[in-house]
């Protein structure tokens, strides 16, 4: 009872005039004034109601969209007519100024302590569907891209963070990068791996010259972002012979169809999620690649991949990671270092149902393949009903890493939403998200499998014109010049060779466990937005707006609208499914968005399925 | 909220026009949550009991089924020992039937037409439901047994309330409102009454 009334107080609270029914408390007294109260309220919730509907149905199309895409529209009772106005002011003149850096970095920079906003935005995001967004604050610039497939309903985010290290000391960089980028060594990379991926079918190919131009510019190539990648990736452009490229990745496999970007500084590291173990399964998940990138000057840079490692999970924000790193390291690392770039790409795809169910079988954390000609290893495990794949495929020196965790949905919502969920997720989206940690662990277990075997040797093969050019391999050049560096790394993956090394020094880096982690609560979003196959599949926003549209008008037969029980009125928008059901637009768009079925006949709307869904 | 208002238009339904056996009204305590008996069906096992049924209403309402559960015992093959009811209308789909052009009354006729008609082939209670296909007659005797001793209207004046709700603080005086008041009665004009008493 308590209970109750500490409720009712706090949505009186609250900033929105946001009122719940709460019947009669039963504290002694002051239940007549109390239920007095409430009464007042609920018909002030009428009132608006009213006024909601109102106003919904005085927008024009365009508003309506734009104010249910932006998510404003709340729903009837709950906000006051003028509040609805002002959003609606607000976000007809916001669009330019949400885009503008200004506003964006400042969001950044205040939220720093949480991703929340990049939470709140990427909510926004994906109702809009296809988004770019960028900023810049201070030595930090980003860039994120957000896709939906209209069609499959997938849906893609990229988040792309790049911070200058050195703030005060951009010219060394500058001048260090030409050497970098078209240096011999780097064409030869580029060569080679030319003749492996077709680099040139690629959209996104940038000059460098544009890229130079400002440091902080790495992070605003993603033309076409691939999918559910990540790379934390910094180089130090100077002395290209030590670089220790102790990660390159790249997927072996159906390397054209994924539009490689940043495609020429990229050269050493192009991340395909065509991981072909992991493409079949996993109802719904995100994915995530991670590609760790180092070119590295062997002997100066030896804290550096530790540090990017960590920095997405000891940083509160993205933003803020890059920066307190560049503080860490600034001291130890050289002076003209690249700017490192953090990116995150997530892909959430829904899988047919059935899709999964083929895989279900595989054993638990075991090996299940382990493919010499692409060199793919795939892990699988299985703890407290949370499926990871991990999976590793390698070709000439590049190797991709895949982790894939699929999560049922409910799990999480029994947790909790807003809560911090359960340990068992937090600890796995933190072993995703701080680059594989558990791979190590497999590494371990596994060190004495085959997987060792095949790969050093078509590493080295792959890698020798490398070698001859430049010493750019990840092998075990690798080792001595920077190997121990990237023990952080090492889990993320580096070559093989470093990978030995590795495994010994790998007690040395710790991952310091932050629970506020701005990827944490990404992934978070993301897995929260998962579809399993349980769960009913909502519509897109441009199906549900290719749909019929139209003003209710007196003569119609069907006057109520069947999800809200209200008549219509004169004026009211009314939406037309394909079996002429027609409903309140704010009704159905909300039903719509999260099934499929008209409410009253169960039909699919969508007319590719057009079918009885059968219950 | 958009359960609001349409709560309270489905309950000025209910209380003009209810459905036959049908009770429902909104619970003291708080606005989501209704409470409901339902008349048990003549012909059936459960006939002379009355069934008592809380209904929560969640936030997403009405894009999201009421969640129903008998506080009543009942012996039925798809209605378990905690009360929790297998119907294809109380779940969302792509499982469940529930659409927003549903209501509680169109669900509560459900859960009567079920008590009338269980099915077996989907059980919440394997062994009643295997009794109900093989041994009828031992199911219908059990399951009159349990209407007699925990739904029917002379034994529940005196016997305890077995209303395992403990998210129901106030089972006494609700049970006590049940009691004392026929069918028509609607409890809810009365309680602030019987809280005043109480207090």
């Amino acid at each position: 009872m308590k209970l109750e009334k500490d409720n009712v107080d706090n949505e009186l609270s609250g900033t929105l005039p946001f009122i719940k029914m709460e019947s009669s408390d039963s504290s002694d007294k002051g239940n007549i004034d109390q239920s007095e109260a409430q009464r007042q309220r609920q018909l002030d919730r009428l009132d608006r109601e009213e006024a909601f509907y109102q106003f919904v149905n005085n927008l024009s199309e365009e508003d309506y969209r734009l104010m249910r895409d932006n998510n404003l529209l709340g729903t009837p009772g709950e906000i006051t007519e003028e509040e609805l106005l002002r959003r609606l002011h607000q976000v007809k003149e916001g669009p330019p100024q949400q885009n503008s850096d200004e506003n964006r970095g400042a969001e950044s920079a205040e939220d720093v302590s949480n991703g929340d906003s990049i939470i709140d935005w990427l909510n926004s995001v994906r109702q809009t569907g296809n988004t770019t967004r960028s900023g810049q604050r201070g030595n930090q610039s980003w860039r994120a891209v957000s896709r939906t497939n209209p069609n499959s309903g997938d849906f893609r985010f990229s988040l792309e963070i790049n911070v200058n290290r050195n703030n005060g000391n951009t010219n060394p960089e500058t001048e260090n990068e030409p050497s970098l980028e078209p240096s011999s060594g780097e064409d030869l990379e580029n060569s080679q791996s030319d003749s492996e991926i077709p680099r040139s079918e690629s959209p996104s190919v940038r000059q460098p010259g544009s890229e130079r131009s400002t440091s902080e510019e790495l992070t605003t190539e993603e033309a076409s972002p691939p999918r559910g990648q990540r790379r934390a990736r910094s180089r130090s452009p100077e002395q290209r012979r030590t670089r220790a490229r102790t990660d390159r990745s790249r997927s072996p496999i159906n390397p054209v169809s994924e539009t490689p970007r940043r495609s020429h500084h990229n050269t050493s590291s192009q991340t395909l999620d065509h991981s072909s173990v992991n493409e079949v399964e996993g109802s719904s998940r995100t994915r995530q690649h991670v590609t760790l990138r180092q070119h590295a000057v062997g002997t100066e840079m030896p804290s550096e991949n530790a540090v990017l490692f960590s920095s997405p999970e000891t940083r509160p924000a993205p933003q803020a990671a890059g920066s307190s790193e560049t503080n860490g390291t600034s001291e130890s690392a050289a002076p003209g270092q690249r700017p490192p770039t953090i990116v995150l790409d997530l892909q959430v795809r829904r899988v047919r149902p059935g899709e999964y169910r083929q895989r279900d079988s595989i054993a638990n954390r075991t090996r299940s393949r382990s493919q010499t000609p692409n060199n793919t290893v795939t892990y699988e495990s299985e703890r407290g009903g949370f499926r990871r794949t991990f999976s590793r495929s390698e070709r000439a020196g590049v190797r991709t890493y895949v982790s894939t965790i699929r999560i049922p949905i409910r799990r999480i919502l029994n947790t909790g939403l807003s809560e911090t969920t359960s340990v068992a997720i937090q600890t796995m989206l933190r072993q995703i998200m701080t680059g594989f940690g558990e791979l190590s662990y497999f590494m371990y277990s596994d060190s004495d499998a085959d997987p060792n075997g095949p790969t050093p040797n078509q590493n080295v093969d792959a890698s020798e014109p490398q070698n001859g050019g430049g010493g750019t391999s990840g092998n075990e050049n690798t080792d001595v010049s920077s190997g121990e560096v990237y023990e952080g790394g090492n889990e993320g993956g580096s070559t093989s060779g470093a990978r030995r090394e590795g495994r010994n020094t790998r007690g040395s880096v710790t991952f310091e466990e932050s629970g506020s982690l701005p990827f944490l609560s990404l992934a978070q979003f993301f897995l929260l937005n998962e579809d399993d196959d349980d769960q009913p599949r909502g519509l897109t926003k441009e199906q549900i707006d290719n749909l019929a549209m139209r003003n209710f008008g007196e003569s119609d037969a069907l006057k109520t609208c069947s999800v809200c029980i209200t008549e219509y009125t004169e004026g009211n928008k009314l939406r037309k499914l394909p079996c002429s059901h027609e409903y309140h637009v704010h009704c159905i768009d909300r039903w719509l968005s999260e099934n499929s079925t008209c409410p009253i006949c169960r039909r699919a709307v969508l007319a590719s399925g057009n079918r009885e869904s059968v219950v | 909220m958009q359960r609001a208002s349409r709560l309270k238009r489905e309950l000025s339904l209910l209380s003009t026009e209810p459905p036959p056996g049908i009770t429902c009204w909104q619970g003291a305590e708080r606005a989501d949550q209704l409470r409901a008996q339902l008349v048990g069906g003549a012909g059936t096992p459960y006939e002379k009991g009355i069934f008592d049924l809380e209904i929560l209403v969640p936030e997403r309402y009405p894009f999201e089924p009421p969640k129903i559960r008998f506080l009543t015992p009942i012996y039925h093959p798809n209605i378990d020992s905690a009360g929790r009811i297998c119907l294809d209308v109380l779940k969302l789909p792509p499982k469940g039937a529930w659409t927003p052009s549903l209501n509680i009354s169109t669900l509560l006729t459900s859960i009567q037409l079920l008590m009338a008609e269980p099915n077996p082939d989907d059980p919440l209670m394997a062994s009643i439901s295997s009794e109900y296909k093989y041994k009828k007659e031992l199911f219908l005797l059990n399951a009159r047994e349990w209407t007699e001793k925990y739904a029917s209207q002379q034994k529940r004046v005196r016997s305890t309330p077995h209303v395992s709700s403990p998210s129901y603080p106030f089972a006494f005086h609700s049970h006590f409102v049940q009691c004392s008041s026929p069918l028509p009665f609607c409890p809810v004009v009365w309680m602030p009454l019987i809280w005043l008493y109480f207090t």
